[in-house]
């Protein structure tokens, strides 16, 4: 039996809250609805008094909590470095930011903040004692393409073990252990005119790990379109995909993992998910002493699927791990 | 390099039934419309790089308008400053013309230039300071001057 809890990111639901079709309390009702015990929201998306919590803001968000029996765990904050028109923010700057999402997070009532690689390693030390302070643990995120041993993720992880903190550690992305091409990518790169050879191509070139400038001229020498390029910068970037993903990595850094993203960008009627390794995942993180939140993350917002997208991945979750 | 640019059209930048003249002292002086931001979350306003304003082909003088939002009227020359006015996702912000003598009854067309740094996100492959990825946030529609 595992304790790990299951939760939605509220990002989830990105395209339905901007074309108004959901409120921010419908957003939170379907997520309770869906099983979800806990949810995210991402500041910069959903908070109306960013980036403070205003009294107003937090009354209305703890009645809809109590109204549909749902906790705010996780608060998803921005590193916006460039925010200045003449320069980037200093490491001070951004340290101060990060300082006041905490305390946002902490009036919310929030558990965790999730921070962006932008955030310096060093600066993720510093604020231990402030997320210590504030009762708010603080994780930064590990987005594809970083995996938990790329050498970014390791200075952090120094960091946090040196800090001997509870309180500061990491929020895996999913998405850094894909082993197949994003599919929505894949469609839509089929839709726009790509030929599927030259795409079969490019992923595997991927899998090869062909660097990224010999790839390109080989597909352009192949004949590749804008259609197969856009797919193939994918490849390379933001959903890139492994044979062999960082599962060593993962178990590495499990003791400091204060939540997952669920990373989904398509889950079938068999409830299975086109290219990230849903089982082999659950089972490393079931087999730790891990008891906390794993929180729904979709990503294929122009679909218009998010709400049966979102409700499969849960009946998946539950599935694989038999809650 | 090209910059690397975004667009997430979500909705539509020029919001619909939006259009209509303003009053001074009783005198038609100019109008308004509404903008939205097209993208998945709000930004600070210093983060736009370009605005510009075209109705019925013709550029607006940046002095002839003002961006108007939570509940403040400001100048297009302030926009780069504004590091703590927050653009929230679903809010649209209304976009003042002086023009004495208002627009005439019956459709307009409405061109929006508005390019935004993506603040989190440094130029894929770059290593230069302070050089991000855009967002395309233009926008363009026919509005017809609500009487």
């Amino acid at each position: 039996m595992n304790n790990i809890k299951l939760g939605v990111s509220l990002y989830c639901f990105t395209n339905e809250y901007i074309k108004g079709q959901l409120t921010l309390e419908e957003c939170i009702r379907t997520a309770a609805e869906f099983g979800a015990e806990g949810f995210e929201l991402v500041g910069t998306q959903m908070l109306r008094s960013y980036p403070y919590a205003t009294n107003k803001v937090i009354d209305e968000i703890n009645a809809i909590c109590n109204e549909y029996g749902v906790q705010f765990i996780s608060y998803g904050a921005n590193t916006d470095r460039g925010m200045r028109s003449d320069r980037d923010l200093t490491e001070e700057e951004m340290l101060q930011s990060a300082i006041l999402d905490l305390r946002t997070a902490s009036k919310l009532g929030c558990k965790y903040v999730r921070v962006q690689y932008l955030l310096s390693p060093q600066s993720l030390g510093k604020l231990a004692p402030y997320a210590e302070s504030y009762g708010v643990k603080v994780g930064v995120e590990i987005h594809n393409p970083e995996t938990p041993t790329t050498p970014v993720m390791q200075k952090y992880l120094e960091v946090i073990e040196k800090s001997g903190s509870k309180y500061i550690g990491f929020v895996p992305d999913f998405g850094c252990f894909a082993t197949r091409p994003n599919k929505p990518h894949w469609d839509e790169a089929l839709a726009n005119g790509a030929p599927l050879h030259l795409l079969e191509m490019a992923a595997k070139l991927r899998y090869d790990g062909v660097p990224m400038g010999e790839a390109r001229q080989r597909l352009l020498e192949a004949g590749a379109n804008e259609a197969v390029l856009g797919a193939f910068q994918g490849m390379y970037g933001f959903v890139t995909f492994y044979r062999e993903p960082d599962f060593e990595g993962l178990k590495k850094i499990m003791p400091y993992v204060i939540y997952f993203h669920g990373k989904f960008h398509h889950v079938n009627e068999e409830l299975e998910e086109a290219s990230i390794p849903y089982e082999q995942i659950l089972n490393i993180i079931k087999d730790s002493d891990f008891n906390g939140y794993i929180m729904s993350e979709y990503e294929d917002h122009t679909s218009g699927k998010a709400l049966i997208m979102t409700k499969r991945h849960l009946q998946m979750e539950r599935k694989i791990l038999e809650k | 390099m090209m910059a690397f640019s975004m667009k997430l059209p979500f909705v539509d930048v020029v919001c619909s039934n939006s259009l209509k003249n303003t009053f001074v002292n009783g005198k038609k002086l100019g109008y308004e419309f509404q903008i939205r931001l097209s993208n998945y979350r709000g930004h600070y306003l210093s983060c736009i790089n370009e605005f510009r304003v075209v109705v019925d082909g013709k550029e607006i003088d940046s002095a002839d308008l003002t961006f108007y939002l939570n509940e403040k009227e400001f100048t297009v020359a302030q926009l780069p400053y504004l590091i703590s006015e927050f653009w929230n996702i679903i809010d649209p912000a209304t976009i003042k013309v002086f023009a004495p003598g208002g627009l005439q009854e019956g459709e307009h067309q409405i061109d929006i230039t508005l390019i935004l740094r993506i603040p989190y996100l440094p130029t894929p492959g770059s290593m230069k300071e302070h050089d991000y990825a855009l967002l395309d946030s233009c926008g363009s529609k026919r509005l017809t001057l609500q009487i």
